[in-house]
């Protein structure tokens, strides 16, 4: 038997090979935990189902006027209008603004922490940027009504000097105090959101291969060089991913922004220093205290709106991030 | 004083093996005589850790992993009907390439770990540590210190303490998988010695990088080698004495004298 | 562990470079310090407008001196990241400062005991304080973690310990979760009070703060899970284990840790959390124990409420509200960094156990 080759007997088949649960514990185990897992599915079934079904009236009497109309009229209950064209346009604006302000402050808060810090500071670093990813909105937003506010109209009262001839820093009233805008409220946001997409592109940096990075160094790559072609080719999808994670957050953001804000149902499509502007998600709260029936479905369409949006722009960036990650 | 089991023979038959779609191991016969060692030598990839999983179940833990052929333990298939992963990992034991002993358990409830994890009453406990810990010759370093964190030792021996692990649960087989890569010279040669004294009451397997510990361990050795784009397999299979001095096969020749590997 | 790469384009750290960068990082703030005293221009202008430029120039200037060209694109690149991260620590500190100072300012021995009963938006700060809100916070949010924790767990444990097919799709809804907006959540549970025949408690609260903590403690529990080695569980297994055993007896106990820190954070998750709250619950000046029925205060509809109000001594409540809830944060922040940290095993050695 020096030699088992093969001897022209005829191979046995290919088992069905699961490893199962091993007795009637681990099916129990499987069974309880598997349970709990697909829990997920059914959490976002429920607030899908049960949301539509409160906004169901809402959406029949309103159709489509009421993602694109502007206007919110409920006093009349069964003339109510109720568009939300504003609020959803708002939400985005205010997004874009909190991102365009975020990115820049997060990825070089990550590169700081990755590539120039010495460890020791880095780790402190890392721990404060979470600690402002765990702050309440509450909190920001007093902050942002009390302290930021005044700074901030500061700013947009210079801005609007400096560049008033350009559209996006006119405003009407030039006088007036600019506060309540959407330049501040994405402001707030930013501060929101820069932990988020600092925390994933460090994540992203750190995965970077060494030998990449050092390669480039030795080629004799400058530090400028190294990052602009090596480093953010490489990172630039997880940077995406996060920064469709703050998104997200920027969009459902409720209080903070309901603080420093002026809700408005005259559009205000791109003049950010204006104090008018609109948030899905501070609408829903701003108008819940006082709302009769009908602007109670009105407000439950409102959150069923927002609830798609955010998933939708969730899911993408998990997808994003999680394929840059595993890419690694 | 703790019967113990009588050793059994191993064998497995036509064994091939998949991840995925890619076959890794073709065929492979090898019998595995009560009482005897069995060393699995071969380059990395070859696919001999694979098999050695196979002959305990643990090969199906991966998720794609596909199998043909059986493996009898004193002639009855692990992989029939009836055979229960549970039964057949408590007769066949395994020693891990890393010593992992469970880091939040004493040296002491690390032997009884396999008695409790497989839900089996334990009578007294401390004859059975003792008996296992003297099996694997570390009972003299750790009898003064059995309540320690198992981290608390030294690399060589957490592997002895794995081993003992294993030993308290009276395998009739065990399987190590490059028990002493990790370990110092010291440490490997006394894991030999248990080796050679656990032959008297038990079958063993190891698989080994090493031709020198397969020479001194063996009584019998497997060459494993996957040619390039082919699954892996058995070259050649025989007395250890005659795998190493006159080898049949050529490519077993250029192996244990050094040529490639 | 990956290395830090170190890149140094300044490696040759010869003296005289290293004059010239203090040099160039010393004039720029001394013009501003000038402009700004000399001038009643305003401080963030000058600094855009003045300091910025600046200090590229001068930074520009020293990296063409030594590394031409190339040195002044890494001598921008270094003037910008350090200034817009100079910017999140700013904004960092002034969220904390100003919480830390103007709630000071409130909190006394009482402050943090006395309930709202007889206080209104005028009443010096003598009276009244956040004891109910306190109590309120903890109960809401204990009921909440009762189910939420044990359930993330599970999920935890499913998406590590078993091979389904779907585990991809599970682990992405569950972070897709993660996203859900809190005021989604509490439009949720309201509509679902009806069905439920649920009058606004403490209860309803609790279930509207359930969706935000429950990806959140699925998620960290995962990852501590993850980083029990392999190797344990095999070994277990090899033993001769079931699933359920090798994961209570072996992954669980060193997991520990890592699971805790699910716990906190899932905690700090949800602790400051208020359109829910302000959806689903009813205010109460008073204290009130039963999260069952009746309205309940909690922190930060108690900051939210005070704020709204507009007079100084409720912002200055509110300011103490405030920081108390970010002490709470920062106490749950802290030890959750703290049990994370002695995650590492292999240092570990406790004293005996019987």
């Amino acid at each position: 038997m020096a030699k088992p080759e093969n001897t022209g007997v005829v191979a046995p088949e290919r088992r069905k090979l699961v490893s199962g649960p091993l007795g009637k514990g681990d099916k129990w185990f499987f069974r309880s935990t598997s349970i709990a897992a697909n829990f997920a599915f059914v959490l976002v079934g429920l607030i899908l189902v049960f949301l539509f079904t409160s906004a169901w009236p809402a959406l029949q009497s309103q159709g489509l006027g009421f993602v694109f109309g502007s206007k919110w009229s409920v006093e009349d209950g069964s003339k109510a209008v109720m568009q939300l064209g504003p609020m959803l346009w708002g939400s985005i604006q205010i997004a874009i603004i909190g991102i365009a302000l975020a990115t820049p402050m997060a990825v070089a808060a990550a590169y700081l922490i990755v590539y120039l810090l010495p460890q020791r500071i880095a780790k402190i670093a890392t721990a404060m940027i979470d600690l402002l990813a765990a702050l309440p909105s509450v909190v920001i937003g007093l902050w942002g009504i009390l302290v930021f506010t005044p700074v901030a109209v500061h700013w947009a009262t210079i801005a609007n000097q400096a560049f008033g001839w350009f559209p996006l820093f006119a405003v009407k009233d030039p006088t007036a105090v600019l506060s309540d805008s959407p330049f501040i409220a994405g402001w707030i946001v930013a501060v929101m959101i820069v932990p988020i997409i600092t925390s994933v592109t460090r994540e992203i940096f750190t995965q970077l291969d060494d030998a990449l990075v050092n390669g480039a160094l030795a080629l004799g790559g400058s530090r400028f060089s190294v990052l602009r072609r090596v480093i953010l080719p490489t990172a630039a999808p997880g940077i995406l991913g996060g920064i469709l994670l703050g998104m997200g957050r920027a969009i459902g953001e409720t209080v903070a922004i309901l603080y420093v804000l002026q809700l408005d149902f005259h559009i205000n499509w791109y003049q950010i220093l204006e104090p008018r502007g609109g948030a899905v998600a501070s609408w829903i709260l701003a108008r819940f205290g006082e709302a009769n029936k009908t602007e109670f479905q009105g407000l439950m369409a409102a959150g069923l709106v927002l609830f798609i949006v955010t998933l939708l722009v969730n899911i993408l960036a998990n997808v994003i991030v999680n394929r840059s990650k595993a890419a690694r | 004083m703790i019967t113990l089991p009588t050793a059994s023979t191993l064998s497995a038959e036509n064994i091939s093996v998949w991840f995925g779609q890619r076959q890794v191991l073709e065929n492979v016969n090898l019998t595995f005589p009560a009482n005897q060692v069995t060393a699995l030598i071969g380059p990395s990839g070859c696919g001999k850790s694979t098999f050695l999983r196979t002959l305990n179940r643990m090969h199906e833990l991966i998720p794609s992993a596909g199998l043909a052929g059986s493996v009898f333990l004193d002639g009855q298939d692990i992989y029939g009907p009836e055979a229960d992963a549970v039964d057949v990992r408590i007769n066949i034991g395994m020693v891990f390439q890393k010593p992992n002993p469970f880091p939040t358990m004493s040296i002491k409830e690390n032997i009884l770990s396999g008695l409790k994890l497989s839900g089996r009453k334990i009578d007294n406990a401390d004859e059975l540590v003792e008996t296992s810990l003297r099996r694997a010759s570390i009972w003299n370093e750790v009898k003064d210190r059995l309540g320690d964190q198992a981290l608390s030792l030294s690399g060589g021996q957490q592997q002895r303490l794995c081993i003992a692990r294993s030993l308290a649960m009276n395998p009739k087989v065990l399987l190590m998988d490059e028990p002493c890569s990790a370990l110092d010279p010291g440490s490997t040669r006394r894991i030999e010695e248990t080796i050679s004294e656990l032959s008297e009451s038990m079958t063993i397997v190891i698989v080994t990088h090493n031709m020198q510990q397969a020479q001194r361990v063996s009584d019998q050795t497997a060459f494993f080698l996957a040619e390039e784009g082919t699954p892996g397999g058995v070259v050649e299979f025989g007395r250890t004495e005659d795998v190493f001095n006159t080898p049949v096969d050529l490519r077993t020749n250029d192996y244990v004298n050094g040529h490639f590997g | 562990m990956i290395e830090r790469p170190v890149i140094q384009p300044w490696s040759a750290k010869i003296v005289a470079i290293r004059t010239q960068i203090i040099i160039s990082a010393l004039v720029p703030a001394a013009l501003l310090g000038l402009v700004v005293l000399l001038t009643s221009i305003d401080f963030s202008l000058a600094l855009i407008a003045i300091f910025l430029p600046a200090q590229l120039l001068c930074a520009g200037f020293v990296g063409f001196k030594n590394f031409n060209k190339r040195g002044v694109k890494d001598a921008a690149l270094l003037v910008l990241v350090y200034f817009f991260s100079a910017m999140v620590f700013v904004l960092l500190m002034s969220v904390l400062f100003s919480v830390i100072a103007k709630g000071f300012g409130a909190i006394s021995p009482h402050f943090l005991y006395e309930n709202n009963k007889y206080v209104s938006s005028t009443t010096t700060l003598e009276y009244g304080g956040v004891g109910h809100a306190i109590l309120g916070t903890l109960l809401i949010v204990a009921l909440t973690t009762i189910v939420a924790v044990p359930l993330g767990i599970a999920m935890a444990v499913y998406l590590t310990q078993s091979q389904a097919k779907h585990l991809g799709l599970v682990r992405t809804v569950t972070q897709a979760l993660s996203g859900l907006p809190s005021v989604v959540s509490g439009l949720f549970i309201l509509s679902l009070m009806p069905v439920l025949g649920l009058e606004r408690s403490g209860l309803t609260g609790a279930l509207a703060l359930f969706p935000l903590m429950l990806p959140t403690v699925a998620r960290v529990a995962e990852e501590s899970l993850k980083l029990v080695p392999a190797d344990l569980r095999l070994a277990a297994l090899a033993l001769g284990a079931p699933n359920y055993r090798a994961f209570f007896q072996v992954i669980l106990p060193a997991a520990k840790s890592g699971i805790i820190t699910a716990l906190l954070l899932g905690l700090a998750r949800v602790v400051g959390e208020t359109a829910p709250l302000i959806l689903t619950t009813n205010a109460n000046n008073g204290t009130n124990l039963n999260p069952f029925a009746g309205g309940i205060a909690s922190l930060p509809t108690f900051v939210y409420s005070f704020l709204g109000s507009g007079y100084a001594t409720s912002q200055q409540r509110a300011w103490g509200g405030a920081l108390v809830l970010l002490l709470l944060v920062g106490v749950l922040f802290a030890s959750a960094r703290i049990f994370g940290r002695t995650k590492s095993l292999k240092t570990k050695s406790k004293g005996k156990k019987k």
